[in-house]
């Protein structure tokens, strides 16, 4: 009797022993926003990004410091003299997750797929200039393009790069990238129900991880479930239940929260390459005067609000971009107003913006009432209501309209409003320019309509480039403009936070493209 | 035949007097109670501007600042702060003012034009059948999706809910005031009207609104605790005014993300919602019990 219940004890353990062994292998992470594809080429959603980059892999790819380049499936590159002819020499080792090998052809349809205008990429720009991509044999890819273009290497290690395979794109016709995505990324798709989860498998003959880890491959853990929840309470409930493992979108007021509890850690990146701003469109009538703009971003207290409403988490912004970011132009720091209501007003003043009796502001019959077009939701409606309480104590009277996620793209596509709120990733100084100030990018992204023909000149000057120097030199020169114009109110650059279960070895935080979990090769069971 | 008109020789059933009515109203405790906090919420409401102990959208570096029955809270804000350090007592005030002028406005309006619509279709069987396919035809339309189409269409105003709602009480409300204009269509005194020559005018106003007045103002009463919780779901979903303009059912939506550690910043606009909409709900059912005859014979 005794040793049939022996038996018995035995069994149940180890079933207990099989359970949590097998829940050990799977990963939850909690997010907030879905993405409506996982085509790389086709979508430029941070959303789609996060898991494209542990699905797929690039041909170079990027150390977290966003400016050190490693080998991803290009063991190696060859640049030309003139800096148009760029050849790499892909790995021999590398297979799909169906077991395909890959070549160097899969490599030439992928980055040809991105430069094509008939894919309407929106990244497609971020090609450069292509004269062709094509693979010469199975290992050597010869990139030619038609002028120089020196953030070529850094664009290839975006998820809009990711290598993907021509026949699963013939297979799957516009289904690709939303019933499957055949990759060679250290996690393989599982199933993507949208709006719920995304589940990845491990790809378990995966070795050729980049050297940003110590682990190369394959992944530590079986499966990575991406799981959509919208709520930020139900998201720090599903973190302190065990529900999930962890998460990057875990609003700041938790985590004082999270700190104090022994099973949870909190890790932030190194650097901040995430940047909110409030823009202003330079040829409204109201946003023409520059006295407005100065007035306005000396009357934003930038320092106050991150200790009000994140907690001193993320970084005040005092510069259109952090100051890390590769090419920025320290003279230009001092060019953000500091904080004093006073000058605002003075300014303000001079400038002829008369007090009415309600105490906003007037000038030649137009009230200094700047329409703010607004994202629906807590989080950028409090950074809007913060800077309309800021805005009121000298004269200026913000309204703010707010719209759905799913109709605020078009509205801020229109001219017909003040101001906007924006927030973006960038890997350095000229990408987030040619981003923003390119006059042929107007209205957007170029929603400020920033028209500058030496913007443009320089820009131009930047990318063509065939050194870093003469790169940082070009690209400084429209830091200063922008700057000196204040065509935007910074808030805050933005540090990567990945909030996580002890249960997990400490998972390093990676900003490329705003991202935080990069190829996750790094996630792993503690012991 | 021409028509005249000619002393009214079969006068039709008067509705009871207001003092009969009141005093019958006053007997209900319930009753009294709800008013008394009705009333108390609108004085409140009303004279905002001098109750409150803050300017309603003046901004602190006083962040999420518990109630002052809290333990870290303090009577310097009785009813805490929100997450833009804005005093939520005063913005509870100002904020109820809206939540009130939209009840009315909303329930006034599209009660009172479905009324008017209900009664025409009963009194009228040529206008029946047209007024009460359009009526069946926007009752199929959620309040919460024409409210979308409206903001969508005119933008967001405090005119634009205002519109939604009124628009959503029309049909209910001529639902109700036919069947009720129907059944009053059918007493003698209607028939005795129309054989003395008197007009329809007359008829109309005299017989027919005079005698529907009571149940269609104990229905539209019911109808303003409705029409403040679809408003208040509306501004929940970010269709009602402009910030930092304060409407209940904004505040609760303002303090969504932050429930689970400033919980008070939801909770006391949404307590707010729920005393007005219960005080509304239980006087339109202390009128109903005073006006309808039969509840009263009971």
């Amino acid at each position: 009797m005794t040793s049939k219940r022996n038996r018995l004890a035995l069994a149940t353990g180890a079933l207990l022993c099989g359970a949590t062994f097998a829940a050990a292998q799977n990963v939850t992470i909690v997010r907030e926003l879905e993405s409506n594809n996982y085509d790389p080429q086709k979508t430029s959603a941070l959303a789609a990004a996060e898991v494209l980059y542990m699905l797929g892999d690039t041909l170079v790819a990027m150390e977290p410091d966003l400016k050190t380049l490693v080998p991803g499936l290009a063991e190696s590159w060859d640049i030309s003299q003139d800096g148009l002819t760029y050849t790499f020499t892909l790995r021999d080792d590398v297979s799909f997750c169906d077991g395909k090998p890959f070549t160097a052809a899969d490599a030439a349809y992928s980055l040809n797929r991105l430069a094509d205008p008939e894919t309407q990429s929106p990244a497609g720009w971020r090609a450069g200039k292509v004269e062709s991509i094509t693979a010469t044999d199975d290992t050597t890819l010869v990139y030619q393009l038609q002028e120089p273009y020196s953030e070529l290497l850094f664009q290839l290690t975006q998820s809009f790069a990711t290598i993907i395979d021509r026949d699963n794109v013939a297979a799957l016709g516009d289904n690709f990238g939303v019933t499957g995505l055949n990759t060679t990324g250290p996690f393989c798709w599982g199933e993507w129900k949208p709006r719920d989860e995304m589940v990845l498998t491990r790809h378990e003959g995966y070795t050729w991880g980049p050297s940003v880890y110590e682990n190369t491959g394959p992944a530590q853990v079986e499966t990575i479930t991406w799981e959509i929840v919208p709520e930020a309470n139900t998201r720090v409930t599903a973190l302190l239940t065990g529900q999930a493992d962890l998460s990057r979108s875990i609003p700041y007021i938790a985590f004082e929260r999270f700190r104090s509890i022994p099973e949870f850690q909190i890790n932030k990146s190194d650097i901040a390459a995430w940047t909110e701003y409030f823009g202003m469109k330079m040829d409204r009538p109201l946003m023409q005067d520059i006295a407005v703009r100065k007035a306005m971003n000396l009357a934003f207290n930038q320092a106050a609000m991150v200790e009000d409403i994140y907690y001193d988490e993320v970084i005040p912004a005092t510069t259109y971009m952090s100051t890390t970011t590769r090419d920025w132009n320290p003279d230009a720091d001092p060019l953000v107003a500091d904080y004093d209501v006073e000058a605002a007003k003075t300014m303000l003043d001079e400038a002829g913006w008369i007090a009415g009796d309600d105490g906003i502001r007037e000038k030649d019959g137009m009230r200094l009432a700047p329409l703010f077009y607004a994202f629906t939701g807590s989080a950028p409606q409090a950074r809007v209501e913060y800077l309309q309480a800021e805005m009121r104590k000298i004269g200026i009277d913000i309204q703010i309209d707010s719209f759905d996620p799913t109709i605020v793209w078009s509205k801020l596509a229109t001219q017909e409003y003040d101001m906007y709120q924006m927030g973006f990733a960038y890997m350095s100084a000229g990408d987030g320019l040619n981003l923003y100030c390119r006059s042929e990018n107007m209205p957007p992204p170029n929603r400020m309509n920033w028209d500058d023909a030496e913007t443009d000149a320089s820009l131009d000057a930047a990318m063509r480039a065939t050194d870093d120097e003469m790169r940082a030199l070009e690209t400084g020169e429209v830091i200063m403009k922008v700057s000196e114009a204040a065509v935007w109110i910074p808030i805050y650059h933005e540090p990567i936070s990945i909030v996580q279960s002890s249960r997990l070895k400490p998972v390093m935080p990676h900003s490329i493209q705003g991202t935080g979990f990069y190829k996750g090769l790094d996630i792993a069971v503690a012991e | 035949m021409s028509q005249v008109d000619l002393p009214v020789t079969a006068e039709p059933p008067q509705a009871t007097g207001t003092a009969a009515w009141w005093r019958r109203l006053l007997r209900d405790p319930m009753a009294v109670l709800a008013l008394l906090v009705l009333a108390g919420i609108s004085l409140a409401a009303l004279f905002a501007p001098w109750l409150a102990p803050y300017d309603p959208y003046l901004n602190s570096r006083a962040i999420m600042q518990p109630p002052a029955w809290s333990d870290m809270g303090t009577t310097e804000y009785l009813l805490g702060t929100d997450a833009q350090g804005r005093d939520v007592l005063s913005r509870v005030l100002y904020g109820t003012r809206l939540t009130l002028l939209i009840g009315l406005a909303g329930a006034g309006f599209g009660g009172g034009l479905g009324a008017l619509l209900g009664l025409v279709a009963a009194f009228s069987p040529r206008l029946d059948g047209p007024i009460m396919r359009i009526a069946d035809m926007m009752l199929s339309l959620p309040a919460i999706l024409l409210g979308l189409a409206i903001v969508a269409a005119v933008g967001q105003s405090l005119g634009a809910i205002i519109l939604a709602l009124a628009i959503a009480s029309i049909p209910d409300c001529a639902r109700i005031a036919r069947g009720v204009g129907t059944s009053i269509m059918r007493q003698e005194f209607i028939e005795a009207g129309q054989a003395l020559g008197l007009r329809n005018r007359t008829i109309f106003v005299r017989y027919l609104l005079r005698n529907a007045l009571s149940s269609l103002l104990v229905y539209i009463s019911m109808r303003f605790g409705q029409v403040i919780l679809i408003g208040a779901a509306l501004s929940f979903l970010g269709l009602g005014v402009r910030p930092p303009i304060s409407e209940l059912g904004m505040m609760a939506a303002q303090g969504r993300d932050v429930f689970l550690f400033a919980p008070h910043i939801s909770v006391i606009p949404s307590l707010t919602i729920f005393v007005i909409v219960l005080a509304a709900n239980v006087t339109g059912d202390a009128l109903r019990d005073v006006l309808d005859p039969r509840m009263r014979s009971r």
